[in-house]
């Protein structure tokens, strides 16, 4: 049964990244067009050369990276709370804030900032956008932790409680650890939500807040030009090798 | 659930921050939302007066209920093949060992890069002259390209491709915390692999499929830009509906009160599903 | 609020926000006006008329000079959106083709500047023998599969109500739902309503004929030459891009300075030259290289022209007709 499981992952990983195969080979062509034209490399030097995209690069990095750690602590809190005691009311919006369409929350959104701006006398900003991350990345985090807590026995807590911890002590010694690969998946997911995010992204940015989504998404509805198959083969190069780095320093 | 003071305090601290995000950031957005679906579309789009019920009545109307049908049928069908595909997928990390982290990682990498630069890769594979076809073709099992694109199989590959990971990563988190001894109890007592799978691993990560279903087919019913570049604008899902009403048509009542609706219906179908479980999802 | 003698300011160089179509400047267009003004400027840009005036309704938006197509420019003066002009300040007017010196939707120029027009019609691979020259032949069942129109009701619509010979702009019920019928029966030829996609499938060959803007056609013909594209015979809707300073701006003097920088001959010559669209400045027509200038896809000759048929606001009412139409379409 592993060998099939192997090849049947192998398969659906193909899948998965032969987008990227394609990005990447069309990112060395010479020619605007989806038509192989010959070996190129300047879409490459096109990136460096362009201000725009470095600056929205780094934005889009801000935003994640906070967006990330403020939805994964509220939602993994609200999902041990939840485990606890329910309520109908908070899990409710948490379901309905996943079923708006992502133009009603970024209208909805834009609509909230500019009349509660109007009299705090704010702009929009990477603030507004961190905030309306969040704002769609709380449920996600809440259902992946509390799915994992649904496996989780409280016997372990009492157990802690009976040998003298307090309630606090009991979750951040006994309940946070086991948590942690679900932590870890659920802050996964939310990075890599905002990081992607368009649509929500582009109503609440500020003039100053061009995310790189922002920028790509310009550059591809206009004519997809190779510049950005440049850009997503470096982003996944990139990641690529921090992940690899990571996973060398966990195991030393 | 048993809750002691204690517990209760904890509790009342920890869904604190939950509570003032999902009022600040959701309610009063959504309250927005309702506002306008009850206003009038103005002269140049926008919104106006007089306060009128008259969007909710348009939603009565077949062709929008045909839409919402569509969609829903759509969204179905994505979660069934991402629970399909990812299932196994999620399995085998689950057991990968030390490199279960990397398998992880693997499955999320492509999802660095732009989703829609991502789609247009796909556009390039499906074409009548992209990829796929030139290869069947230079193979000779095709004469002429098969119509890969512009249709609903397309928006569904589409889909399922943009949705796997929510699919993989719930299912995972919770088979990664599976008890290997009762797997190999089951062996023991002498199952074969086939029905260990169905009757001992499949119901012990329910949660995990159950949260990986809804974190797929939720978004995947106001999903717009699968279809719209996938399906060639040829149909309209109520994502494109949506979508229409906030930029084209100009008439953001009325994409409200879709909206709205869209969101009524839902709440009714994960209510629903809340009462039949004996215990909730969250 | 001086603007050139700021370069070497400590605090940092003044500021101006620009919002613009994609694809509408030069490469250096941009850092040249940087350099010489001594200015930074943050340029974005969005795709349709709907994501710049989601931003800029609000009075708030941070945005100083923006590029509405001629149609809206009324419903945002209505607004209160839009600065008058500084003529005095616009040194460089007279760059424009006479036409656009008082154009329909602004006869005096006092809240715009034109900067960029064009028009709709069709692009085809030239394989296609007869080729295609009216809006009637894109009924033709020799396209099957090979065709492609524009996702944009009002395209759409206009299109099929030009095949019947009615007037692009009509707000007639009964012509609409004629014209609806036609975009139904259409359907079915169809390959899928593309805004951009289709210049790459043009030039692959996946597709024969497009319904195309001008500027889009002339772009896939210079990548491949085999393609063409025809003013259609029963009339073509156009339009026309215009530069505004917003009300809300605090740059006004240095907003007026960009727009002026625009109306430079030379600068909009090189917009022309690397972005294939066609100039409202007529001055910087003649800097244009032969092949360019004679070019009859951006450039059509008089008499081509006077078929054409700038698109008009549309009213409330009608624009709820037509978008319940688009989607009876879509759905169909």
């Amino acid at each position: 049964m592993k060998r099939w499981l192997g090849l049947y992952a192998a398969a659906v990983y193909c899948f998965l990244h032969l987008p990227l195969v394609i990005l990447a080979v069309f990112s060395f062509n010479s020619s605007r067009f989806t038509v192989w034209q010959g070996f190129s490399l300047h879409w490459y030097l096109a990136i460096f050369q362009d201000r725009q995209l470095g600056e929205s690069a780094w934005n889009s990095v801000i935003v994640a990276v906070a967006a990330t750690i403020l939805s994964t602590a509220a939602g993994t809190l609200c999902a041990y709370g939840l485990w606890k005691r329910g309520s109908t009311l908070l899990s409710g919006s948490l379901y309905l804030s996943l079923v708006t369409p992502e133009i009603v929350m970024g209208i909805s959104l834009l609509a909230l900032f500019q009349w509660s701006f109007r009299w705090l006398h704010w702009r929009m900003g990477l603030h507004t956008v961190i905030l309306a991350h969040v704002a769609f990345s709380i449920a996600y985090v809440v259902i992946v932790i509390a799915a994992r807590l649904r496996t989780f026995s409280p016997a372990l807590e009492e157990a802690a409680l009976d040998l003298g911890a307090t309630e606090w002590q009991a979750f951040r010694f006994v309940t946070l650890p086991a948590l942690l690969p679900g932590i870890v998946a659920a802050a996964l997911l939310a990075l890599t939500v905002s990081f992607d995010d368009y649509v929500i992204t582009s109503m609440v940015a500020g003039v100053d807040s061009e995310t790189l989504p922002m920028v790509i998404y310009a550059m591809a509805r206009r004519g997809a030009s190779p510049v950005i198959n440049a850009i997503s083969a470096l982003i996944v190069v990139v990641f690529g090798a921090l992940v690899l780095i990571s996973e060398r320093v966990r195991e030393s | 659930m048993k809750t002691t003071s204690g517990w209760e305090r904890l509790r009342a601290w920890f869904l604190l921050p939950a509570w003032i995000w999902m009022a600040v950031l959701f309610a009063a957005p959504f309250a927005i939302v309702v506002i306008y679906s009850l206003l009038t579309r103005g002269a140049y789009g926008g919104l106006g007066l007089p306060w009128t019920a008259e969007n909710y009545q348009r939603l009565l109307d077949p062709l929008y209920l045909g839409i919402v049908l569509r969609s829903f049928a759509m969204a179905a069908a994505a979660t069934a093949i991402c629970l399909l595909l990812g299932f196994p997928l999620a399995l085998f990390i689950s057991r990968a060992g030390s490199h279960k982290n990397i398998y992880l990682q693997l499955v999320i990498l492509p999802f660095w890069t732009s989703f829609l630069v991502r789609l247009y890769a796909w556009l390039f594979l499906l074409r009548d002259t992209g990829l796929i076809n030139t290869a069947l073709q230079h193979l000779g099992l095709i004469h002429d390209p098969l119509p890969l694109l512009y249709n609903d199989g397309a928006v569904l590959l589409g889909l399922v491709y943009g949705y796997l990971p929510f699919m993989v990563l719930p299912v995972y988190a919770t088979l990664e915390r599976l008890d290997p001894a009762l797997v190999e109890a089951a062996a023991d007592l002498g199952s074969k692999p086939w029905p260990t799978l169905l009757h001992v691993i499949l119901p012990l990560s329910a949660p995990g499929v159950r949260a990986g279903s809804i974190l797929v087919f939720i978004p995947a019913l106001g999903a717009y830009l699968t279809p719209d570049l996938l399906g060639g604008g040829r149909t309209v899902l109520i994502g494109n509906l949506v979508q229409n009403q906030f930029t084209t048509a100009r008439d953001w009542p009325f994409g409200a009160s879709i909206s709205v609706g869209l969101m009524a219906l839902v709440g009714v179908l994960v209510l629903l599903m809340l009462r039949s479980e004996r215990e909730g999802l969250v | 609020m001086g603007v050139a003698g700021l370069a070497g300011c400590a605090r940092g160089r003044p500021r101006l926000n620009v919002y613009n179509w994609s694809n509408y400047v030069a490469p250096d267009t941009i850092a040249n006006f940087e350099a010489e003004f001594g200015v930074r400027v943050r340029y974005a840009t969005y795709e349709s008329n709907e994501e710049m005036l989601a931003k800029v309704l609000s009075g708030n938006s941070g945005w100083d000079v923006v590029f509405p197509t001629h149609n809206r420019i009324q419903p945002m003066r209505q607004y209160g959106l839009l600065a008058r002009l500084d003529h005095a300040r616009l040194p460089n007017l007279p760059n424009l083709e006479a036409r656009f010196q008082s154009p329909p939707w602004d006869p005096r120029l006092e809240y715009c500047v034109p900067y960029m027009w064009g028009a709709t019609g069709i692009a085809y691979n030239r394989s296609v023998a007869p080729p295609p020259a009216a809006w009637a032949d894109l009924w033709s069942a020799r396209f099957k599969s090979r065709l492609t129109m524009l996702d944009d009701p009002e395209e759409v619509l206009g299109a099929c109500l030009l095949k019947l010979r009615l007037s692009y702009n009509s707000t007639d019920d009964a012509s609409l739902r004629r014209a609806e019928h036609e975009a139904i029966a259409q359907k079915p030829l169809l390959r899928a309503y593309l805004n951009a996609e289709f210049r790459d499938q043009l030039v692959a060959g996946d597709i024969l004929v497009a319904h195309s803007w001008a500027t889009t056609a002339q772009q896939a013909i210079d990548a491949a030459p085999q393609l063409a594209f025809a003013y259609p015979a029963e009339g073509f809707p156009l339009y026309g891009d215009n530069a505004v300073v917003l009300r809300e701006s605090g740059r006004a003097e240095l907003a007026h300075a960009f727009v002026n920088y625009l109306l430079r001959a030379p600068v909009a010559a090189a917009i022309v030259q690397t972005s294939r669209t066609a100039t409202a400045n007529g001055a910087a027509q003649a800097l244009l290289p032969e092949a360019l200038r004679s070019n009859t896809t951006l450039f059509p000759s008089a008499e081509t022209l006077a078929r054409g048929q700038w698109i008009a606001t549309m009213p409330g009412a009608t624009q709820r007709l037509r978008d319940r139409m688009w989607t009876e379409i879509k759905s169909a």
